[in-house]
């Protein structure tokens, strides 16, 4: 990871800017929203691998940082929804996308059909995936910040 | 299957509040089948998509409208290697990819 930074620092010109935007592990709510409003029924898993990614890309990121090839200007976490209309459908998801990274718990889709059942016709089953977006500038000192856009 | 990702549109909110595409050079590292990049290229001068999957490029490059194949282009590497001379882009953006 440290070396694919280090490449993006070269095609980048003396002003250039990066922008690393990546989910983040956080146990991400599973949720049934419907017009009526939204509930939190669990969590999903993160596993080994998951979370090891994460933090082994945090760590680049903190040693560009730290070799001095980027400054962070700004960062921002957001929500990002994946919404499927059925239970079953939202579980052949993850079985077959995220399998190895992301484990709904048995009793986790248990309590989501039991309350997608109940919920409203138009309710949907959704994740909310934590985002972070960060801004970085290529690491030149005698060119300021502010104009660097 | 009904999956719809981000219908709210925030990714693309967020990318545009953090980065200027107007007349840029951009180059997206991990750029898969295309999905954000359809969500910036128009506003760029050039765009880059590079990924190692050439399944996903395939999917990218049909998936190109006939009005951006001038501005947008996708290749084959891996971000330990790209395959550019230094200098080349104002912009570059991590695509789910670090």
């Amino acid at each position: 990871m440290v070396h694919a930074l280090d490449e993006i620092r070269r095609v980048l010109g003396p002003t250039g800017l990066l922008i690393d935007i990546r989910p983040l592990e956080a146990r991400w709510p599973v949720e049934v929203a419907a017009g009526s409003g939204m509930v939190e029924v669990g969590r999903l898993t993160d596993l080994p691998i998951a979370i090891a990614d994460d933090e082994a890309a945090s760590q680049a990121m903190r040693e560009a940082e730290s070799r001095g090839w980027f400054v962070r200007l700004q960062e921002q976490e957001f929500p990002f929804f994946y919404y499927w209309d059925t239970p079953s459908e939202m579980k052949e998801f993850m079985d077959s996308e995220w399998d190895g990274f992301e484990k709904l718990e048995d009793g986790v889709f248990e309590a989501v059909k039991s309350a997608w059942a109940v919920a409203n016709a138009d309710a949907r089953l959704r994740i909310r995936v934590k985002m972070l977006i960060s801004r970085w500038a290529k690491d030149r000192m005698d060119i300021p910040y502010e104009n660097r856009e | 299957m009904t999956l719809q990702k981000d219908p709210e549109g925030n990714e693309k909110k967020y990318l545009h509040q953090f980065g200027d595409f107007k007349n840029k050079r951009v180059l997206e590292v991990g750029c898969g089948e295309g999905r954000l990049t359809w969500k910036y290229a128009s506003a760029s001068m050039l765009t880059v998509g590079v990924d190692s999957d050439r399944t996903a490029l395939r999917v990218a490059r049909a998936d190109s409208p006939a009005d951006l194949r001038k501005q947008v282009h996708f290749t084959g590497a891996s971000a330990r290697n790209l395959p550019f001379a230094k200098e080349t882009f104002d912009l570059a953006i991590l695509s789910w990819s670090l």
